[in-house]
């Protein structure tokens, strides 16, 4: 078991909302000290006589990326554990394009939505009225969603969870490293366009902080990868599987089948017989002969066993990537989706109605016996929904 | 209040991206959570068309989830506005930076200036909600921790101001 997030946060809703204020608190005091308060400030990026979004942007994600990799190291967190709980799946083409937008929409208004916070506790009328463009924004692409074609685009490019240590097939602690290295190097190249635009009229940068800073990012990350050298077997070890629960699994097994691999290890006669779709028939004793240690970790891979399944079976905890346990197993798999759901009520609530069609679908995959549909809102039928659909629980759409 | 002439210097960026960097850190580490400013804006575009439209909003596919919230302002991003609003406030009052006004370039009118931000704002808004989160939420929150789809929306940003400032002149010079 890792030691960071607190549990306490993550599992109680009331006790983030209290930490938020403080966090807040701290987002919006260094975001006005570097500056940000005053549009002006930002846009000395692109006009070239400050590179201060770069400085301080990179700064800042660099330090998280050495900080966490060097904690994933020593075994305090689980890094794609954590990436998994904190950020947003990957939708690569609206993501691009939720960019390039973003870019434009920093040099009109002079901030991004986090900085016209900062300009409105300073007292600036613009940013109050970007931060209402900003609303106003959000209700147009609402209604650009309720087209089919713009749907479709805001649904593409579908990764799941892809993290750049996977992607690249690296240690996160080099990719931390390279991190560090490029982020130094963007400053040093920064420091140079300002040098050459702004001659005599260039921002000074005083040698001691830089020193500090770009020395830190190189020590920690440095200690990241050095762990690397710890002995493998302790770092298995200490990382846990996780859990997965029957809802889930079957909304991932029916909507994005590429991102689980499924391993069911009740034996080779109860999987012959029935089994979750996609499920490769595995005796426990077999899984250390499978090479899991040498795939890709770009799948989870989900042990199913025949009940609830107290800890992963040896050799498991070999394959790189995230292993997720099927909570009460298969037993708990052939309640929910063998068994008949039961239509809700016309006036249940949204999560219900949709929980409902998530199961008669996955029922009527499963027996082929069609439900009768449910009292749905919107069109459908029985497509599972997706759940984390960009307003979801992560980044700041929430 | 004091004037811009006696307002204390800003920090050196290294040091204020490294400080924002180690409060996005403890985020992530004590509440498992990351940072982000646009959700609020989402909250408020779902319960203002709700108000005027309630049937509509209800089957608007963005806001179908938030309003079937009891409270749905009672969240993790909009108490982190608050405080994001707070701490703004405090370091900008210490340091004698609180000076209501409209920051714009030496020549742009206030008019212009204003219609900049509405422009810039709405472009901000239907971005953050394309990449599922604003340059905080979704740049910082997600490249801190090496998440594919943060990079390439961080890198987009860069290109997508680049290749547009020279259209903002009026406004900044």
């Amino acid at each position: 078991m890792t030691l960071f997030p607190l549990q306490v946060a993550v599992e109680n809703p009331n006790v983030a909302m209290g930490l938020a204020v403080l966090a807040g608190f701290g987002f919006g005091f260094m975001l006005e000290r570097a500056g940000f308060g005053d549009s002006r400030k930002l846009l000395g990026q692109f006009f070239g006589n400050e590179m201060v979004m770069l400085k301080v942007m990179f700064s800042a994600v660099a330090t998280a990326v050495v900080l966490t990799a060097a904690l994933d190291g020593v075994g305090l967190l689980d890094l794609r554990a954590l990436g998994t709980l904190v950020t947003t799946e990957t939708w690569i083409w609206p993501m691009i394009a939720g960019g390039l937008l973003i870019g434009v929409g920093i040099v009109f208004s002079g901030y991004c939505p986090g900085t016209s916070f900062v300009g409105m506790a300073s007292g600036k009328l613009d940013a109050a009225v970007t931060y209402a463009g900003v609303v106003a924004g959000q209700i147009l692409a609402a209604e650009l969603e309720r087209g089919e074609a713009w749907r479709r685009f805001f649904a593409s490019g579908a990764r799941g969870h892809l993290f750049l240590y996977d992607l690249l097939g690296i240690p996160a602690a080099v990719v931390a490293l390279a991190v560090a290295a490029i982020a130094v190097g963007s400053f040093l190249f920064g420091e140079w366009v300002e040098r050459r635009l702004g001659g005599e009229g260039a921002p000074p940068s005083p040698t001691g902080p830089k020193r500090f800073v770009f020395g830190a990012f190189a020590g920690v990350a440095l200690v990241a990868v050095a762990t690397l050298a710890l002995p493998s077997g302790a770092r298995a070890v200490q990382r846990s599987a996780g859990r997965i629960g029957v809802e889930e699994l079957a909304r991932r097994v029916f909507e994005a089948p590429w991102t689980v691999r499924l391993l069911d290890v009740r034996g080779a006669e109860p999987c012959a017989v029935a089994r979750i779709p996609g499920a490769e028939c595995v005796a426990a004793a077999e899984l250390t002969g499978l090479g899991l240690d040498a795939e890709p970790p770009v799948r989870d891979l989900v042990i199913v066993g025949a009940g609830e399944l107290p800890e992963p079976p040896a050799g498991a905890m070999a394959f790189p990537g995230r292993v997720l346990l099927l909570s009460g197993g298969f037993a708990a798999w052939q309640g929910w989706a063998l068994t008949p759901p039961t239509p809700p009520a016309a006036d249940a609530p949204t999560a219900e109605r949709e929980g409902f069609r998530l199961q008669s679908g996955v029922y009527a995959a499963m027996t082929g016996v069609k439900q009768p549909a449910a009292a749905a809102p919107s069109g459908g039928g029985a497509a599972p929904k997706r759940k984390k659909a960009g307003g979801g629980g992560g980044g700041c759409g929430g | 209040m004091a004037n811009e002439a006696v307002a204390k210097p800003y920090w050196n960026p290294y040091v204020a991206g490294v400080g924002l960097g180690l409060v996005l850190t403890a985020t992530y580490l004590v509440i498992g959570r990351g940072l982000g400013a646009s959700g609020p804006a989402l909250r408020a575009a779902a319960v203002g068309v709700a108000s005027v439209a309630s049937a509509h909003a209800a089957r608007t596919p963005a806001f179908t989830r938030i309003l079937t919230e009891p409270h749905p302002f009672l969240n993790y991003y909009v108490f982190l506005a608050v405080g994001t609003l707070l701490g703004g406030f405090v370091s900008a009052y210490v340091a004698g930076r609180v000076q209501p006004g409209v920051t714009r370039g030496p020549n742009a009118s206030i008019r212009l200036r204003l219609w900049a931000a509405v422009f810039g704002g709405v472009l901000l808004g239907v971005g953050a909600r394309l990449a599922r989160g604003c340059a905080s939420g979704q740049a910082l929150t997600g490249g801190g921790l090496l998440s594919a789809g943060s990079w390439a929306f961080m890198i987009s940003i860069f290109v997508g101001g680049y290749a547009t400032f020279l259209l903002t002149r009026k406004v900044w010079r």
